[in-house]
């Protein structure tokens, strides 16, 4: 299982096309700077939403309002940064499914967008009930500190994936 | 002219430990990371508002008051984390153009925000046509991308 999927990334990486990516003196440096770009975009103000949400920071806005105004440029962040991580990754990928930051980071997306989903769907339903509350529920405030957590973890794994101390073979 | 100042940090104990650590440039590299995320939601914030987009229904100067201890925080985490890795690093970063040319940036970009920018964000919005509002953040939101694709580059030229 595990030689055949191997197989598989080097038959991938042998094509023209991820060749190209990786190789290209100006496309990769690019890409990473446009990943970083969308990291700003999308990481940046989903971390502005949850300092409201601990209720540390932008208190004077609604909870609701952030949400509302800051989704759809969230959105194009993570477009963003999704399109040049999976380009990039196509350009390397016996590097990345090597690398034991790279599984980590995407483990800690996976559970990010788990909280988010989970709070969109239960807490936040409510946030007409909650959100004129000096301090916010316990929920939306877990929800805010799991958030930061888990996309810092995320940036954090994914900074150190350039740093490959455990190759896993 | 800044040579001798490069050879003499480099040299002291802890530039010295940082430089020979596996760890310690990559865990700091990490850091600074996060806090460009935290640096960056504060400036968008505020620079979004300017332009008239994102939080459109509160005033500028609100929003601009509460990005500010969070614009602050981040760049001195930035300051404290990208200050080390220079120091164990000096030769790298001395004879690279990138490196130099984002230092120019970054120094204008944080005089322009403290400046100009925060004077903007603070006036009256009765007071400013909406035309400066928007030259303004479209300014701030010009240099800020600057010193952060450059920073990526760094690394990479």
């Amino acid at each position: 299982m595990i030689e055949a999927v191997g197989a598989w990334l080097e038959w991938v990486e042998a094509l023209p096309s991820s060749t190209a990516i990786r190789e290209s003196l100006n496309g990769y440096p690019a890409l990473l700077a446009l990943h970083v770009i969308g990291m700003c975009l999308f990481a940046g103000l989903v971390l502005m939403m949850d300092l409201r949400l601990v209720g540390i920071g932008n208190r004077r806005t609604p909870f609701s309002e952030l949400q509302r105004r800051l989704f759809p440029w969230q959105m194009v962040g993570m477009v963003l940064s999704a399109v040049t991580g999976l380009i990039l990754v196509y350009g390397q990928p016996t590097r990345f499914f090597t690398n034991i930051f790279f599984w980590l980071k995407t483990v800690m997306m996976i559970l990010a967008g788990v909280n988010a989903l989970a709070f969109h769907k239960s807490t936040y339903r409510f946030v007409a009930r909650w959100e004129a509350n000096p301090i916010l529920p316990l929920e939306a405030r877990s929800a805010g500190v799991l958030s930061v957590i888990l996309w810092a973890a995320v940036i954090v794994a994914g900074r150190l994936i350039a740093y490959n101390w455990w190759e896993l073979r | 002219m800044l040579r001798p100042f490069f050879d003499w940090f480099q040299q002291l104990a802890f530039s010295v430990a940082f430089r020979q650590s596996t760890w310690m440039f990559a865990v700091i590299d990490a850091l600074h990371l996060v806090a460009i995320a935290v640096f960056a939601g504060a400036i968008l914030l505020v620079d979004f508002r300017l332009l008239g987009a994102g939080l459109k229904d509160r005033p500028v100067a609100q929003v601009a008051r509460d990005a500010q201890p969070w614009l602050v925080g981040s760049l001195i985490v930035l300051l404290l984390t990208g200050l080390p890795m220079i120091m164990g690093n000096g030769d790298k970063y001395y004879y690279s153009d990138i490196f130099w040319q984002k230092m120019v940036v970054l120094l204008v970009a944080f005089v322009y925000t403290f400046t100009v920018r925060r004077a903007v964000a603070a006036a009256d919005e009765g007071r400013l046509r909406p035309f400066w509002r928007r030259a303004t953040g479209a300014t701030s939101l010009g240099l800020w991308l600057i010193v952060a694709v450059w920073g990526r580059l760094i690394g990479l030229l």
